[in-house]
Order: C-alpha cells, then sequence, then structure tokens
C-alpha cells in the first residue's frame, strides 16, 4: 500500500514531480561542475605554472662563486667544479619521480667563435670571449627501469622562441641567440667554427639551425649540444648547472621547517608531501657533491597565486551550492505546501502524522536520488567541457564527488519538506476538507 | 471611462495584495529561492570583475618583469645608464603602480676581516631607499633573521652561499674594496633565494658607485609592472617611446608565463562563474514554475467569473515581477555582504562593490521569474468547470 500510494503520487502528477526533480538536478548540476573544477583545478594549475620554467636548480657544491652580470660569468675558465652528466637519469628514480617533469643540464664556456657564410668565406674575424651554452634541447633519457624520459630546456624553458629548429642532439648543429645573431650579421643556415685556447687550425664548424629569443642573457649566446661544449671545455661527461622543474604543492609553514630539527614523525609527513623543499632535499640525496637550491622567485610566486586561486575556486562552489540548496529547498518546500488537502485527507482516513510524514519524506527521498544522480551526470558533462575548453583535459569523474552530490540532495530536500511536513502534521484534518 | 479604469487599476491592485497575503508560506519559500539567486549572481559577477584585476597585482610575486637597459649594449655590457632615467620612467598604471629598482653591478673583492677571507663577488648597487625591493618574495628570503640588532654601519644583503664561503655572519663587518676605493658594511641576510642574489652582495647603490667610480650611473632598471598581459605589452611599447634612448626589453621567463597563467584562471572562473549562474537561474526558474503551476484554481476561479485570459495572465507576470523585484533586491543587498566576504576571505581585501552588478542582478531576477511564471499560459485551456469538480 506504501509503495501504491508513492508510486501513484508520481504517476497522477507528473509534471510536478518533473519541476522539482528538475530543480534538484539543476541545482546538484551546478555543485558537481563546480566541485569537480575546484578538486581538479590545482593540478591542472601547478602544470601550468611550469611554463614559468623551472623551480629547482642544482649546482656543484664545490663550486667556486660565479661572478655573473647578466648571466655572463667573468670566472676564469678553469675555475669552479663540475657535475657528472651519468648521474642524471637518477633523478627520475627519486620518491617524486613523477613530479619531475622536466630537467635540463647547462654547461657554459667561453670561447672564440669564426661565423662563416653558408656559401663559403668568414662573415668577420674571430669573436672573442663568446658565450656559448652546452645543454641538451631534447632527450630522450634512458632510465635505470629500460624506459625512456623526454627531456630538455626546450620543456624547462618553454618560454623560449626558436625561429628555424632546434639542433639535434650530437650532430654538428647549433643555435645562435637573437641579439647575438644581430650583432655579427649571422643568419640560419650559416657555419659557426668555436675554439678555445690558442687556435692552431680552424675547427670543423656548427650550422645554425634556428634563431634563439628567451629574453634573456641567452640572446647573447650560442646554444649547442652539451657534448660540444663538454669538449670545448676539456670537460666530458661533465656538466655545471642543472635546472629541475617539478609539480609542487604550495610551501606552508610546515613546509619551511629545517627537516634538521623535525621528530621523525614529522618528517616522514614533510618528505611525503611534494613540497619544493622536499623534492630539493630528495635530490640532494641521490646527486652526491651537489647543492640544490629551490628558485624562490619562482616557487614563492607560484605558492602564493595557487593558493588563491584554490581558494577563490572552493568560495565559488560554496556560493553556488548555497544558491542551489537554497533554490532546491524552496522546490521542496512549495511542493509540501501544496498538498495540504492530500495530507487532510489521509488524516481523516486515519494515518497517524508520523505515517504521513514518512510516506512524504520517502516521496523526497526517491526524487532526490533521482534528481541527484542526473544532475551528477549533467555537472560531469559541464566540468568536462570546462576541463578541455580551459586546460585540453577533463576532470577524472570522482566517486567521492558522487557520493558527497547524493548526500547533499538528500539533505537539502529533507530539510527543505521538515519544516513544512511538521507543520503539516498538526493539520486538522476537518477544516482543510472543509477548504478553509 | 476613466472612472471604469481606475477601478479596474484598484481592484488590479488588490487582488495582487491578495495573491501575496493569502500564503505566507508560499511566498517565503518563492522570495528565498529568487532572493538566493539573486544573491549569488550579484556576488559573483562583483567577484568575477574584481579577480581578475587582483590575480594581475598578485603576479608581483614573481618579481620584475620588465628591464631597461643601455641602447645596443648586451646584458653583460660594462655601459652604463645616467640615473636620472629613472625619474622619467611613469609610475603608474592606471590605479597600480609600477615598482622599480636602479642597480649597478661592479666585481670587487669582499673581505671578512672576522673569519680572514676574501673572494671576489659581483656587489649589486640597488637603490631600496628610493623605491623598495623589486621582489617581495626574494626580499623576505633575504630579509634578516634573529634579533635585529642596530647595525653600526650601512647594511650590506649578502647571498646565502657567498656567506657560506666567506664564513660570515648576522651582524659581522665585511670591506668590499675595489682598486683604491674601499667601502664597510654590517652584513645582513644570508637566505638563499636560487636565483643570482645568492652570489650577490647587495649594497647601497651610492656605495656601489663610488666602488665602481661611476658617480651618477646605473647599469640596469628592473620595473614590476601589474596589470593584464596586454597592459604590460602597451605599457612596454609606450615606455620606449617616451626613452628612445635606453633598450626596454620584457623578461620573457615571466611576461610570458604570466600571460599564460593569467589567461588560463580568467577562463577558467569565467567559465565557472557562467556555469553556476546559468545553472542556478535554471535552478530559481524551476522551483517557481512549480510553484506558480499550483495556481490552477485561481486561475480557474478568475475565469469562471469573467476574468479574459489575457488579464488573468498579466495579474499573474505582475505578480512574479513583483516577487523578482523585492527577491532581487534582498538578494543583491546579501550579495554585497557575500562578495565583500568572499574578496576579504581570498585575496585579504574587501572586493569593491561595483555599482552596475546590482541593478544587473535584480534585472536578471526579475527576468527570471517573469519567465517562470509563464508556463500558466497553459492554463488557457483550462475549463473552470473541470477544476472546480477537481479533475484536471
Amino acid at each position: 500500500m506504501f509503495l501504491r500510494i508513492v508510486a501513484d503520487s508520481f504517476g497522477r502528477r507528473p509534471r510536478h514531480k518533473l519541476l522539482t526533480g528538475a530543480a534538484l538536478a539543476l541545482g546538484m548540476g551546478v555543485v558537481t561542475a563546480a566541485l569537480s573544477v575546484s578538486l581538479d583545478v590545482g593540478d591542472r594549475l601547478a602544470k601550468e605554472f611550469r611554463s614559468l620554467g623551472a623551480n629547482l636548480v642544482v649546482t656543484p657544491q664545490a663550486d667556486s662563486l660565479p661572478l655573473e652580470i647578466g648571466g655572463v660569468d667573468y670566472r676564469p675558465v678553469n675555475a669552479g667544479a663540475y657535475l657528472p652528466e651519468a648521474d642524471l637519469p637518477k633523478l627520475k628514480t627519486i620518491f617524486w619521480h613523477n613530479n619531475v617533469i622536466a630537467f635540463a643540464p647547462v654547461l657554459e664556456v667561453r670561447a672564440q667563435a669564426l661565423p662563416f657564410a653558408r656559401e663559403g668565406g668568414p662573415l668577420g674575424n674571430w669573436i672573442e670571449g663568446a658565450t656559448v651554452v652546452g645543454t641538451w634541447p631534447d632527450r630522450a633519457v634512458p632510465l635505470p627501469d629500460r624506459r625512456e624520459f623526454q627531456t630538455g630546456i626546450a620543456k624547462t624553458n618553454p618560454w623560449w622562441q626558436i625561429d628555424g629548429r632546434w639542433f639535434s642532439d650530437g650532430a654538428m648543429e647549433c643555435v645562435v641567440g637573437v641579439a647575438f645573431a644581430q650583432k655579427n650579421h649571422i643568419k640560419i643556415g650559416d657555419l659557426i667554427s668555436l675554439a678555445t685556447g690558442y687556435v692552431t687550425k680552424i675547427p670543423a664548424p656548427l650550422e645554425v639551425m634556428g634563431i634563439l629569443n628567451s629574453g634573456g642573457p641567452e640572446d647573447e649566446s650560442i646554444i649547442v649540444p652539451l657534448s660540444r661544449a663538454q669538449s670545448l671545455a676539456g670537460q666530458p661527461g661533465q656538466y655545471r648547472k642543472l635546472y629541475v622543474s617539478a609539480l609542487t604543492k604550495p610551501e606552508d609553514d610546515f613546509a619551511r621547517r629545517d627537516p634538521k630539527t623535525m621528530k621523525p614523525d614529522e618528517f616522514e609527513r614533510w618528505s611525503c608531501s611534494p613540497y619544493v623543499s622536499s623534492i630539493a632535499y630528495s635530490i640532494k640525496q641521490i646527486l652526491p657533491g651537489a647543492d640544490v637550491r629551490v628558485i624562490r622567485r619562482v616557487a614563492e610566486g607560484e605558492g602564493a597565486i595557487l593558493t588563491r586561486v584554490r581558494m577563490l575556486l572552493w568560495l565559488v562552489t560554496a556560493a553556488a551550492l548555497l544558491a542551489a540548496a537554497l533554490a532546491v529547498g524552496a522546490s521542496a518546500a512549495a511542493s509540501v505546501i501544496e498538498r495540504r488537502t492530500e495530507i487532510g485527507l489521509m488524516k481523516a482516513l486515519g494515518a497517524g502524522s508520523g505515517t504521513v510524514g514518512f510516506l512524504l519524506a520517502a516521496e523526497q527521498l526517491l526524487l532526490a536520488f533521482v534528481g541527484g544522480g542526473i544532475g551528477y551526470a549533467l555537472g560531469i558533462i559541464l566540468a568536462r567541457l570546462v576541463g578541455e575548453k580551459i586546460f585540453g583535459a577533463a576532470p577524472e569523474p570522482s566517486l567521492i564527488v558522487f557520493l558527497v552530490i547524493i548526500a547533499l540532495a538528500t539533505g537539502v530536500t529533507i530539510l527543505g519538506s521538515a519544516l513544512p511536513l511538521r507543520r503539516a502534521s498538526q493539520y486538522e484534518p476537518a477544516p482543510i476538507l472543509r477548504g478553509e | 471611462m476613466a472612472d471604469r479604469r481606475a477601478t479596474n487599476r484598484a481592484m488590479f491592485w488588490r487582488i495582487i495584495r491578495r495573491l501575496f497575503g493569502a500564503n505566507p508560506g508560499r511566498l517565503f519559500v518563492m522570495l528565498l529561492a529568487l532572493g538566493a539567486g539573486a544573491a549569488v549572481t550579484a556576488a559573483l559577477l562583483n567577484l568575477q570583475v574584481d579577480a581578475k584585476r587582483r590575480l594581475t597585482t598578485e603576479f608581483r610575486a614573481f618579481g620584475a618583469n620588465v628591464i631597461v637597459l643601455t641602447k645596443h649594449a648586451s646584458l653583460s655590457g660594462s655601459e652604463t645608464l645616467p640615473e636620472s632615467t629613472i625619474r622619467s620612467v611613469p609610475r603608474n598604471l592606471g590605479n597600480a603602480r609600477v615598482t622599480m629598482t636602479a642597480s649597478l653591478y661592479v666585481i670587487a673583492t669582499v673581505l671578512s676581516p672576522q673569519s680572514g677571507k676574501s673572494l671576489s663577488a659581483v656587489v649589486a648597487g640597488k637603490n631600496p631607499r628610493l623605491i623598495g625591493w623589486v621582489a617581495p618574495a626574494n626580499a623576505s628570503s633575504l630579509a634578516p633573521v634573529g634579533s635585529p640588532a642596530i647595525p653600526a654601519g650601512p647594511i650590506c644583503m649578502v647571498g646565502g652561499r657567498i656567506g657560506k664561503q666567506l664564513h660570515v655572519e648576522q651582524g659581522s663587518a665585511i670591506i668590499l674594496s675595489n682598486g683604491d676605493q674601499k667601502e664597510t658594511c654590517v652584513a645582513a641576510g644570508l637566505g638563499e633565494s636560487g636565483g643570482p642574489e645568492d652570489d650577490q652582495i647587495v649594497t647601497d647603490v651610492r656605495a656601489a658607485q663610488r666602488l665602481a667610480s661611476l658617480l651618477g650611473r646605473i647599469s640596469a632598471i628592473e620595473l614590476t609592472v601589474p596589470g593584464t598581459p596586454r597592459e604590460i605589452g602597451s605599457y612596454i611599447v609606450s615606455l620606449q617611446h617616451l626613452l628612445p634612448d635606453v633598450d626596454v626589453r620584457p623578461i620573457r621567463q615571466f611576461t610570458e608565463g604570466e600571460a599564460k597563467i593569467y589567461n588560463r584562471i580568467s577562463g577558467l572562473l569565467t567559465a565557472t562563474v557562467a556555469i553556476v549562474l546559468l545553472l542556478t537561474g535554471l535552478c530559481v526558474m524551476a522551483a517557481m514554475t512549480n510553484v506558480a503551476m499550483e495556481r490552477k484554481m485561481d486561475v480557474g476561479l478568475m475565469k469562471a467569473i469573467g476574468g479574459s485570459m489575457r488579464r488573468v495572465l498579466r495579474l499573474f507576470l505582475a505578480e512574479a515581477a513583483l516577487l523578482g523585484l523585492v527577491g532581487g533586491i534582498i538578494g543583491a543587498a546579501a550579495g554585497i555582504f557575500l562578495s565583500i566576504g568572499l574578496g576579504k576571505a581570498v585575496f585579504g581585501v574587501a572586493a569593491r562593490p561595483r555599482l552596475i552588478v546590482y541593478p544587473v542582478a535584480v534585472a536578471l531576477t526579475v527576468i527570471v521569474a517573469i519567465l517562470s511564471a509563464f508556463p500558466l499560459r497553459r492554463l488557457a485551456s483550462i475549463r473552470p468547470a473541470s477544476v472546480f469538480r477537481g479533475e484536471a
């Protein structure tokens, strides 16, 4: 009988139920969309922030102090220490290896450069003291577990613009900074010979494959494959600076504490959070003799903005939730208020207040489940659209969101109906049936 | 004639009043739904406008994004600019301020009398007193740690790495020398920033000028220009126009990164707000329609006593519009407080109320209310008799 009454109520007033259900579904759709986007946005934005470049820099511990002004090192060539290139695949074996999204070693050498036109014939004399930067443009690094990791300076410094193309690794090719190219009238396709020390014979030239616009000191330099720079510097298999771009969690007060002063359980919690400092710590563990520093300018700016944006979206979600809850609650309340006659009739036939309340609540709950489910599907579709449009990737539908939505739909409907239901249970059947 | 019209109008309003008074529960429910929608609309619209503006100021955290150098000189150049250049750089960009730092770089010998160590290092003379530090993030990591003893002489900020190599501590004296020139200062800072500052000693620009024997000259001016990517671009163009003798360059790492992130965040915010507003509107509409559909009896009665459908509909639309207006005004007022609260929570500063937002929110609410009363038109086909017999 109970089920029959409920089924009858749905069958008798389909339009009415449809509207209440629609309000519920739309309201829950808002909440689902906002929730899924907010849950997902931290990771997506953290990835976007990598367009600011590396947030960690690795230098040799024993290095002498660089005398760097505007990116040019005024140290003598032989000064300073180096790090072995062979250790680099280890970066992808640290605990946070999935967070390391790119790295690029750099070796700078001061050399003489002799540019040639393509058709032959030098474009000028030897250029003294040209900065030669050796690096990986894009390289598949073999990992210990036989996989490969694609990385290089084009990934760590995505703002670098190349007119032409990058040199291929190991080839006799190079890329020239835009300022250097202008000053020495070098074009794509020209050749450059590089040498250090006293030149007895002009070395085999490198072909210029592209012009680099970095907006930084690299505009004044010649970029060559790392192995070229190593042989120029006489430091085979060595590099001097390593840029690491890692996905991190914004630092809080806990993250800034010195790991040495932490208790064991605190240390575990610290090293199990992808703070930039804990990633730096684990890189330091696997690269002996290296000094890993956080590039504060990038890391802190990123942290500040990420925290803000995340909070902003949470608040938008909360506001949406509030509005949806109120509208749905209002709709639920309205549907109860309008059923005074029905309630009166049921009571006149001998139903107790409890039974009537239970019956109506069951109807509302059924509506909440159906509306909540539809709303969830609707919200997921919308979140997908937003995610794909803005980040090019849709957020994963999450079970937690689904449970939250169903719970919310139930809670809101029950709350919305509770007050009118309570009043309804106090109705005297006679005046209602008389139409008073 | 005029008399009849006046009576008609009086009757119209009387019925409206009655409609409101008849069921306070229903009135409350409708106002709640409309008000909630209006409050969220007003708050989100306000926040959306404000948040984008605030985000650009948040980018200050990344520090300088534009650099002014001598023309044709390389970044490494030993050429310098006259210090007066800084006075011709415009300080204001819209409502925001451009912060700037003049700097002069010189390689000097640094000696720590305490540890007896000495080495060559880059000394950067900056002008903090004139314009403040460029990068607040860096400044905080370089700020003196420990008890702030009153220094006996000028302070110089010592980078973390150079401090380690020199074995200096907070407050110990260091001597900078270049040729015959000598400067003494008290070490402070010693933080690591991961940038070139770690290997530098930052001192007052005057001291650096004396060290380099370049009085009144600077190497570069670093500017932190707030604003959207387009505003920064046009600022660079106008600055270059204003100062044809120097080279104005964006620091592309930050200008491009900021532009990309700004576009993403503002797109995300717009999309989220649009979806929330759209669905909230629909949701309120569904709730309202639900209520409106219950008016079958009223419509039946009015038709039974001779009301034409047009007049009946006009009555209900007027009621809905009035409800929308009242709900919208209440909601917009609540929206002011909501947006102030949201702004405070996110940016620490209350969002400045934009007056245009409130009429828009109220208008939207009225439209939603009227639209949701429109399905009543479908009641035109009902026959009063069947309603009263309880059939339909």
